[in-house]
């Protein structure tokens, strides 16, 4: 090995299991984390991932509480309007259909019957004005073609 | 050629089968031919697999739209390079892709180790075929890139538009390939651990490979950063996705075993904990590659939801069980030799060290799978996003910052205080005057806090390099450069560690910079009318039609002017690739001014040329990616062959001609 060699005599009568200042110093680290990770999720950090069909039932819930929901758009829902206006659309699960607002840029895989999951604050009665939309193609990867 | 391929497979298989059980039996009997035999035959799975690879390549070349993952992903009017690339733009594809890689870093790792250890070798070799085995049953019987089409189509569909990027070229097969190759250090430890040898000869090969692991796997990650900036389009390069976090885990627990594996080769502790996190590291790399094939979380990388999951899943339980059962099993021959003296020891320091790279990785894990604890317990699922991430992370990593700055003027055993001040008091006041100056410039403790800290580290980095480089110049007279130079290749394990930690350094300033002072602005503008964001002035010169071979186009030009003065001319584009015109791609228009980049993303338009526009101006992203080039540069000098072992390699008599009968 390079560097400079180490005096390494035997020290085997202090041998402890546990070092008490080790123990102490993870403690430490473990307690901060688990209080930013606490705190995290309290604090609007943590959004209820719920489908449309559960938002319905649930509204009382999750009135005023970030939420993310996922669904297929509606097909012919879509009003992408000129640009700098908000995109409106509706998702369904199938048995339920919930408005959404989005003010954002229009994202590349965006389309009639494509699964997305849009986040935002809910507010019952009015279409969720999302933030975040995220697009998924039921598998990205494959073609698009001939389905 | 689908024939010749899915057949190779087949034969792969079943040689891998004879060969674990010619290593375990070879070993268990003392019969040295059968674990040759085993060794050959990883080399004959790894050739053959190699096979496989070079037929499905030819498919992609030729067009043979015969085979359905061929037809899926490549189109005639692709260019030649992105023919390539769908090699790996799928599930199976991928999974044989990490095969090859496995077998050929396993082949190398079994030819270059042929001398040392031989008890290790037979379950270094089973080991291997085991996980290549499990991948081959997965790529013969459940996902097979060799499957026929019943008709073949004239042409194929193409490959997904937001693959079609230079990213495509680089972040896949890194990321997959350091993945790939965290199986050759777990199979030296778990042969470790298998055969009781517990000494430190596996650990120069264990951490040798993990170094390739884990700079493949920091590349890829950095690629995937640099794709992401520019291509999708929300003006960041790291969202705390699921798939991100997931390739970041791995990369966590090996950065973490680097530095501890220097306790264990220096003071004999930590033995426990090294091996742990290898198996962790392992463990994860196979977690992040089941997971973005699973569809457990969801995310933008929304992969083809599979049935190899439970395959996964069964081998992600078998080898968490089966490590922690022999782990327990050898806990009495893993005890330390010595105990820390003092906290103020650098042992200490690497143990900090340790202790933060877990809870990074802890939280990081947590607030990835969260959503589905928190529906397996609470029946609601809770996602969390980025500013979880940025609460819980960031202290942790500005910890991470600091201990990087006072490890290094930490010595072995127990610290003179004194000594210590001495070495940092002009660094931590280069730190506090750093800090209270952006504070009164930036008004944003946070970042001020944050870029004191790095001013600090780096400071003590380059003073280890200046008394480095003024000790070998005292002693041999040589010029400032040549003695830099000596340095990284004398001692590269320590001076090419600190390049890292450089790399990391001049990444933060870009991290903290762009984290803190982004601006966002959404205009809609006709063209020549001009908008004002930050400092710059941007006019919209107009929209314009084009044509690729694969594509039409539709850019929007950008001027960028800055006191009154233009600096740069960008376009920003929507691509509308055939068969999937439904899907406008955007490759943003990236133009650095400075040290900020202005970035901008074409929204929307009408007929008449009036178009929505997203400007961002990331301040200071460009060191991100210079960073990681000193990434690049740091991982390169810690694995050239340092003169003095090399010698010492020619010099120790040949050791294990002769198995040495275990």
């Amino acid at each position: 090995m390079s560097g400079t060699a180490v005096a390494q005599p035997m020290e085997r009568s202090r041998r402890r299991w546990f070092d008490l200042r080790l123990l102490a110093a993870a403690l430490a680290i473990a307690s901060a984390v688990g209080y930013l990770m606490y705190t995290g999720l309290q604090s609007g950090a943590a959004s209820y991932f719920v489908t449309v069909s559960e938002l319905e039932q649930r509204a009382g819930a999750v009135e005023g509480k970030r939420i993310r929901v996922g669904g297929d758009v509606v097909a012919g829902s879509i009003e992408v309007g000129g640009p700098g206006e908000p995109i409106r659309f509706e998702i369904t699960d199938g048995a339920s259909r919930l408005g959404v607002v989005y003010e954002g840029v229009l994202p590349d895989i965006f389309a009639e019957g494509r699964h997305v999951i849009v986040e935002g604050t809910y507010r019952a009665g009015q279409p969720l004005t999302a933030d975040t939309l995220l697009t998924q193609c039921p598998s990205r990867f494959e073609s698009a073609s001939g389905r | 050629m689908a024939e010749f391929g899915s057949g190779a497979l087949i034969i792969a298989f079943m040689l891998a089968l004879y060969g674990i059980a010619a290593s375990i039996l070879g070993a268990r009997r003392h019969v040295p031919e059968l674990v040759t035999s085993a060794i050959r035959a990883t080399w004959g799975v790894t050739l053959l697999v190699v096979m496989a690879v070079i037929a499905l390549a030819t498919a992609f070349l030729t067009h043979d739209f015969r085979l359905a993952y061929v037809a899926g992903r490549s189109s005639r009017d692709m260019p030649t390079h992105y023919v390539l690339a769908a090699f790996y733009g799928g599930q199976e594809g991928s999974l044989l892709y990490w095969v090859m890689i496995v077998g050929l870093l396993g082949s190398l790792a079994l030819y270059t180790q042929r001398r040392s250890d031989r008890a290790l070798i037979p379950y270094v070799t089973a080991t291997i075929l085991s996980v290549m085995a499990l991948l081959l049953v997965i790529l013969t019987f459940v996902a097979s890139p060799f499957e026929l089409l019943p008709v073949t189509p004239l042409d194929g569909a193409g490959l997904n538009p937001l693959l079609r990027d230079p990213g495509m070229m680089v972040h896949p097969p890194l990321l997959l390939a350091g993945y790939a190759s965290f199986t050759v250090p777990f199979a030296f430890g778990m042969a470790a651990l298998i055969t009781g040898r517990l000494g430190a000869d596996w650990l120069r090969a264990i951490r040798r490979w993990t170094l390739v692991a884990w700079g493949v796997l920091g590349c890829g990650l950095l690629a995937g950063a640099w794709w992401a900036y520019h291509v999708l389009g929300w003006g960041g390069y790291w969202g705390w996705d699921p798939v991100e976090n997931v390739a970041l885990l791995p990369w966590l627990t090996s950065t973490a075993f680097l530095h501890s594996v220097i306790v264990q080769e220096r003071r004999g502790m930590l033995k426990v904990w090294n091996l742990a996190l290898l198996l962790a590291s392992f463990i994860l790399a196979v977690f992040g590659t089941f997971v973005v094939r699973s569809g457990l979380l969801s995310s933008v990388h929304a992969f083809a939801v599979s049935e190899v999951g439970p395959w996964f899943l069964f081998y992600l339980a078998a080898v968490t069980i089966v490590g922690i059962g022999l782990l327990l099993y050898r806990l009495p021959a893993l005890q330390s030799d010595r105990v820390i003296e003092s906290v103020s020891s650098r042992e200490s320091g690497f143990l900090l060290n340790n202790l933060i790279f877990a809870a990074l990785t802890f939280a990081t894990f947590w607030g990835t799978v969260f959503p589905l604890f928190s529906e397996l317990f609470w029946s609601t699922k809770l996602t969390v996003g980025p500013p979880f991430y940025n609460q819980v992370n960031g202290p942790l990593l500005l910890g991470l910052l600091l201990l990087m700055g006072i490890g290094p003027v930490l010595a072995w055993r127990r610290t003179d205080l004194r000594l210590l001040l001495r070495n940092v008091r002009w660094p931590l006041l280069a730190g506090l005057v750093t800090g209270c100056g952006l504070l009164f410039w930036l008004r944003e403790p946070l970042a001020a806090v944050a870029f004191a800290a790095v001013a600090f580290t780096t400071l003590v980095t380059l003073l280890e390099y200046l008394r480095a480089t003024r000790a070998r110049r005292r002693s041999s007279g040589e010029s400032y450069l040549n003695a830099v130079i000596q340095l990284l290749r004398r001692n590269n394990r320590r001076y090419g560690g600190y390049l890292v930690h450089f790399a990391v350094l001049i990444i933060a300033v870009g991290v903290i910079a762009s984290n803190f002072f982004q601006v966002e602005r959404q205009f809609l503008l006709k063209p020549g009318e001009s908008a004002a964001i930050g400092p710059y002035t941007i006019t919209y010169e107009g929209l314009e039609d084009r044509r690729t071979a694969d594509a039409e186009v539709v850019a929007a030009r950008v001027a960028i002017y800055r006191a009154g003065k233009l600096r740069e001319t960008v376009e920003s584009y929507r691509f509308f690739y055939r068969n999937y015109e439904d899907q406008p791609t955007a490759r943003m228009g990236i133009a650095t001014v400075g040290l900020d980049d202005v970035y901008v993303v074409l929204d929307r338009w009408e007929d008449d040329g009036t178009a929505s526009l997203r400007v961002y101006i990331n301040p200071l992203v460009i060191w991100i990616w210079v960073g990681a080039a000193v990434y690049i540069l740091g991982t390169l000098t810690l694995f050239w062959p340092q003169p003095a072992l090399a010698r010492q390699h020619v010099d120790r008599p040949v050791r294990g001609v002769i198995p040495s009968e275990a």
